[in-house]
């Protein structure tokens, strides 16, 4: 029973939303909204699960006292924290938008941190660049040269140093070559995720019910 | 000179170049040019076919990572459609730092223009969990997935509400993405509810959209900051309240033009470094660097 309903249940809520879209009856269709809605409040129960999750991998980090663990209790203070003054906000509402608080430490540690962590690419891609961005075979050159072609296309530079041929020909690698090769990667996944769907509507695929013990 | 050493230069000195690269244009703007193109003006043209009181849906779908390349698209986009008097429907589907940008950006943008009424011309719907959940319910009504506004106040009051009810009534999704968000629009609000959907994203999620412009799934993509200064440019070229908001020097300190800048100055430099790294590599028989 413990396997038996829940594969009963994936394939009830899987098929339904498949029948709605190509039955758009509104004696269907209502369900179909239903089952939209409660897949929001589904979702939002990801959330809570993630943290009893952090939680529990940062506290069990810190007990053993493991490589990195004061970072760990920087990690939990900055959810306790920023939890505390979110939760608060949502109840007292005695202002607009957040809690002044929340707001302020999100302007002033969260946002300027996040941005410094994305800054940093541009220099790791230098080094890399200098590095690894070699023309060693033909497909390499190839590489090669359309990177460069299609980063001289993004900046004014690349049109002033070729009377504005630049630009067409980079937006011509990007609608072309690249929407190829992008179209081919996005098809291939979409039918890689529609195929996983199917293996778990049907029962096939199973993992996510966790270990058997029957 | 032993050009195995240039080969395996220091990596802190070519940070170093990158830094006073970055530097220098920021301290001294140099106002390169820039020349808008094709996914961008879909845009512009898509805004520019609207009429008063036709609506669009603006969702923030990035955190502070990606708020320097788009905060400055979102500007121009809400300038543009406030001047247009365009009713915006502000939303985000993003979790981490969304609403949070909507917030700033709407209240920044919004002061500018002492006639705008919310309620009646914008609404801050917040943040929804759920993502294509809840886009897809956005078809069926917005008041069911939104029954308050970013402040916890009831919405059914609210004029914009009661004139816009679904997609039905919507010109046009704008997504402001990180990830994989602005494809979520363009699969299923676009190719279910045939709505137009044009994306703002960052420059290293901007190759994959073209897939999606050349299908026709998406009007417009906006790619990274070079995105954002075409938008900016397009303005300062049509309207002349454009070239007086894009010639203060406090807002230019904020836009993608003066960001554009440094791109490209960072841009040359990391060319110059591949050109002479492969330089370099051939030069001491093809040593694998380090």
């Amino acid at each position: 029973m413990r396997r038996t309903i829940p594969l009963v249940l994936t394939f009830v809520v899987g098929m339904y939303p498949i029948f709605a879209f190509f039955v758009p009856h509104a004696s269907i269709s209502g369900v179909n909204q239903w089952l939209d809605r409660a897949l929001m409040i589904v979702a939002a129960f990801a959330l809570p699960l993630g943290v009893v999750n952090l939680v529990g991998m940062n506290l069990t980090k810190i007990k053993q006292k493991r490589e990195g663990w004061p970072y760990a209790i920087v990690l939990l203070a900055g959810l306790v924290v920023m939890a505390y003054f979110g939760v608060i906000g949502v109840i007292t509402r005695q202002h607009t938008g957040f809690h002044p608080t929340f707001q302020m430490l999100f302007d002033n540690m969260v946002s300027p941190l996040q941005a410094t962590m994305f800054s940093l690419l541009a220099f790791y891609v230098a080094s890399a660049a200098y590095r690894a961005f070699r023309a060693r075979n033909v497909e390499a050159t190839i590489l090669l040269v359309a990177a460069i072609i299609v980063m001289l296309g993004r900046i004014p530079f690349g049109d002033m140093l070729t009377g504005g041929r630049m630009t067409p020909l980079s937006e011509w690698i990007m609608n072309r070559p690249n929407a190829a090769a992008q179209r081919g990667i996005i098809i291939g996944a979409a039918l890689g995720a529609a195929s996983m769907s199917i293996r778990v509507i049907l029962g096939i695929e199973r993992t996510y019910l966790g270990k058997s013990r029957d | 000179m032993n050009l195995k050493k240039l080969l395996y230069i220091d990596r802190r000195i070519i940070y170093l170049v990158v830094a006073i690269g970055a530097l220098i244009p920021i301290i001294r703007p140099i106002g390169l040019p820039v020349e808008p193109t094709d996914p961008v003006i879909g845009l512009f043209d898509k805004l520019e076919s609207l009429s008063p009181g036709d609506a669009v849906i603006i969702s923030y779908d990035y955190g502070p990572s990606s708020e320097p390349e788009l905060n400055p698209m979102s500007s121009a986009i809400l300038r543009h459609c406030f001047h247009r008097e365009i009713k915006v429907l502000i939303m985000a589907v993003f979790p981490l730092g969304g609403v949070n940008m909507a917030i700033r950006e709407v209240e920044r943008i919004t002061s500018e223009f002492e006639d705008l009424e919310y309620g009646v011309d914008y609404v801050n719907l917040g943040y929804k969990d759920g993502g294509q959940a809840a886009m897809k319910a956005l078809a069926v009504s917005i008041r069911d997935v939104f029954p308050a506004d970013v402040d916890g106040n009831d919405i059914s009051a609210m004029p914009i509400i009661n004139e816009i009810r679904n997609y039905d009534d919507v010109e046009v999704v704008i997504s402001l993405a990180t990830g994989i968000i602005g494809e979520w629009w363009a699969d299923l609000v676009n190719a279910q509810f045939s709505v137009p959907v044009a994306v703002g994203c960052t420059a290293v999620s901007a190759p994959k959209y073209y897939a999606f412009l050349r299908s026709g799934q998406m009007i417009a993509v906006l790619g990274g900051l070079k995105g954002a200064s075409e938008y900016e440019e397009l303005l300062r070229r049509n309207f002349v309240w454009a070239r007086k908001v894009y010639s203060d020097p406090a807002e230019m300190k904020l836009a993608a033009t003066t960001g554009m800048d440094v791109q490209a100055i960072v841009h040359v430099i990391i060319i110059v470094f591949i050109i002479f790294g492969n330089i370099m590599y051939f030069a001491t028989g093809k040593e694998k660097g380090r």
